[in-house]
């Protein structure tokens, strides 16, 4: 009795074993969800990642796929509203049964569609989203994170701040709504462990007109630099404005990533020079690997790549890596594969800290110099990536 | 003179009776579509679809509560997604941080919604046409602005991690978790909502609003105080909406700020406008047709909102009253004639 069932079980590992290569090697692609904003505000940062995604897609395949398999990118449009991001990723996960998940923008959609994974037991990364609480205190064992997220960028800031300024008196001017005076506070927090001293701190209201009533108060706090996390047109004005009462003499301006981009760059003009900020890319970095995307992407595509399209284009590369050394596409075995794992991207090597799925990366300050973002100094992953604060897992 | 009366009073009774069961029809014709489509999902073992005939069906509720207003009272209202957030949000925080119970929640959505209905109601209805559509837009902004930048509700973010809950109904159990039962159990909340709204319609309540919606000027003369009216019919609306909304975190597991905002509220009326203004069931049919249609031609096309934006202007112009009020004299006449027969 005991030998059949030894015997069965065994001839049934055998056709197991005979079968599962079988089915996957012949043509099965895998297959990726892409749920990305398409439409509404958030259409240029879906442009970017279905850019940076189909690049990497091509170079994939035309290199003989993942673990023997081509790779298959499904898109759905999440119209940037996690109500319909939870929808979609649901069709993708269970309709399309896509292996793996990326894309989302916003990171409301981000941690919804993280819940979703993880009651369907898939994994998803996302490229853009860099809330901290994804993987900090709302951290998922489903979701892996390959961009930089906001406490990186204010850390090679602060970073940059001690070293260019050090003792620098610093006055922070932030848009009155949440998002605002949380990056204003996590900035100010790194800026005083650098050694930096806070002057003050004023909140100007969303889709402010006029900032010059702010500015009796900032010229009385002498400050040698200005914070400010303002977004948008928002920029245009305080930076017109700034520069108009000659505020800028003497005054380094610096800010969050999305205070200044390619954007509303045109529109500030002169104003902008001079301005810095901590990134996770730029398309100036000056390695073999980032020239050849660089190149490469703008022969695919006519644009250059951005971050986003540069971290889209590192999350295929990041579960390739997994797969393979996982040697499946199972998500237990990919997830345990995926933590501490190393891999290449166009920013140099990316690390993925096991401890809260979020990943290691060189970081820049970058300042305008002529209407070009240059890059001003690099400051390496370990200094700026701050302590694992995922308790979950 | 009188037996003349009588006799136009009779007659317009049983017109009413007619228009009412063919009302009735279309509502039992809709159950039997969602136990059809419910017996094919089990058969083949589907998730998916069923869970997005359940979100049909909540928005379903949500699009019930403007008829409600937009109907039967005349009011167009373009924040209705303000209550449904509301009772998302409500329902959402009970169950994470309260208690993981189907009727708690419920119970304290009922409640909180009729105070909240009540007060959003007096700022409202003291408006009429454009300028109430204009209050009922501004307040949800308002509200879903301050949602956005509350930490403690999650802010933008939203908040994730509400628990699939398991409700005892004495007989049976329904797990949230599980879509075939869940979506039965949602099938009978939004029908017994309808049944409900149906039945206050036909009430001398619903008849003034009626009247109201037909000529609020002359109410008074009647010796009614349209003002009253038109607030309970609010809060009506308010409890509906609020009540559907509360359905919609355990469905989806998470509240985001997104379920407030315009793009909801402005579906809601595009559901009762393709269904039929002023039918109840309409709005069902409506909720059904454009999430089924959003789902599809999303996954074809990045032009989905060209072509839904289409479908609809189309649909306006060749079916003004929608798919009930178009399909409702054809079936009237069926109804009618069987009526006569017997």
């Amino acid at each position: 009795m005991k030998t059949t069932s030894l015997n069965l079980k065994l001839a049934l590992a055998a056709l197991g074993a005979a079968l599962s290569p079988l089915a996957a090697a012949q043509g099965q692609p895998i297959r990726i969800g892409v749920v990305t904003p398409l439409t509404g505000t958030y259409a240029g940062i879906g442009q970017q990642v279905k850019w940076g995604l189909e690049l990497a897609a091509k170079e994939i395949n035309a290199s003989g796929g993942i673990l023997g398999r081509k790779v298959d990118l499904i898109y759905e449009d999440e119209e940037a509203n996690p109500a319909v991001a939870t929808q979609k990723a649901e069709k993708l996960f269970q309709v399309s049964n896509v292996d793996f998940l990326t894309g989302t923008v916003n990171s409301g959609s981000t941690l919804a569609v993280g819940q979703v994974a993880e009651r369907n037991n898939r994994l998803i990364a996302t490229t853009v989203s860099f809330s901290d609480a994804i993987t900090g205190e709302k951290c998922s064992p489903n979701v892996f994170r390959v961009n930089a997220r906001a406490g990186m960028q204010s850390a090679a800031l602060a970073e940059w701040l001690a070293k260019d300024k050090p003792g620098a008196r610093v006055f922070y001017l932030g848009p009155d709504y949440e998002m605002g005076r949380s990056t204003v506070a996590a900035f100010k927090d790194a800026a005083e462990k650098k050694g930096a001293k806070s002057v003050g701190e004023v909140f100007a209201p969303l889709d402010n007109k006029d900032y010059s009533p702010f500015f009796g108060q900032i010229r009385a706090a002498r400050p040698s630099v200005l914070y400010t996390s303002v977004a948008g047109n928002d920029t245009v004005r305080l930076f017109t404005q700034m520069n108009e009462y000659g505020l800028t003499k003497n005054l380094t301006v610096v800010g969050a990533s999305g205070t200044l981009t390619s954007q509303n760059l045109g529109a500030i003009g002169k104003a902008a020079e001079g301005f810095v900020t901590g990134v996770g890319y730029s398309p100036l970095i000056d390695t073999p690997e980032n020239k050849k995307f660089v190149a490469d992407f703008q022969a695919m595509h006519k644009a250059l790549p951005d971050l986003y399209g540069a971290d889209s284009y590192g999350v295929l590369y990041f579960y390739k890596a997994a797969a393979e050394k996982a040697k499946s596409t199972d998500t237990d075995k990919v997830r345990a594969a995926m933590r501490d794992i190393e891999w290449m991207t166009p920013q140099g090597k990316k690390k993925m800290r096991g401890g809260d799925h979020q990943a290691i990366q060189d970081m820049y300050a970058v300042r305008v110099v002529n209407g070009q973002f240059t890059i001003v100094a690099k400051v390496p992953g370990e200094a700026a990536i701050g302590p694992d604060s995922c308790t979950r897992f | 003179m009188a037996e003349h009366l009588l006799a136009l009073r009779a007659a317009v009774m049983r017109r009413e009776r007619v228009s009412h069961s063919t009302l009735h029809f279309f509502a039992y014709a809709f159950i039997a579509l969602c136990l059809v489509f419910a017996a094919i999902a089990m058969a083949t073992g589907d998730v998916f679809f069923f869970r997005l005939a359940t979100e049909a069906l909540i928005f379903g509720g949500l699009a019930l509560a403007v008829d409600i207003l937009l109907g039967y009272t005349g009011l167009l209202s373009l924040g209705q997604a303000l209550f449904f957030g509301y009772g998302a949000y409500v329902s959402g925080l009970v169950l994470k941080e309260i208690e993981p119970s189907f009727w708690t929640a419920m119970g304290i959505v009922l409640v909180t919604a009729t105070a909240f209905g009540a007060i959003a109601g007096i700022i409202a209805i003291r408006a009429r046409g454009v300028y109430f559509a204009l209050i009922t837009f501004g307040l949800a902004q308002v509200v879903s602005k301050i949602v956005f930048n509350t930490r403690e509700l999650g802010a933008s973010d939203g908040i994730i991690g509400i628990p699939v809950i398991k409700t005892d109904f004495l007989l049976f159990q329904v797990d949230t978790g599980h879509a075939p039962s869940f979506f039965l159990l949602v099938l009978s909340i939004i029908v017994g909502l309808y049944f409900l709204v149906a039945y206050v319609m036909g009430t001398p309540f619903g008849r003034t609003l009626v009247a109201i919606r037909a000529n609020e000027s002359r109410v008074p003369f009647l010796g009614f105080h349209p003002w009253r009216y038109k607030l309970a019919a609010f809060i009506l609306a308010a409890n509906v909406a609020a009540l559907s909304g509360a359905l919609y975190p355990m469905l989806r597991g998470f509240v985001s700020p997104e379920l407030m905002f315009f793009q909801v509220s402005g579906n809601a009326v595009i559901m009762v406008i393709i269904g039929g203004v002023g039918t109840l069931i309409g709005p069902l049919y409506g909720a059904a047709i454009l999430t089924g249609l959003k789902s599809v031609i999303g996954t074809f096309t990045e032009h989905h909102l060209i072509v839904i934006g289409m479908l609809f202007v189309l649909s306006v112009i060749f079916f003004p009253k929608g798919l009930v009020g178009h399909a409702r004299p054809r079936i009237e006449r069926i109804l009618a004639a069987r009526g006569r027969e017997s």
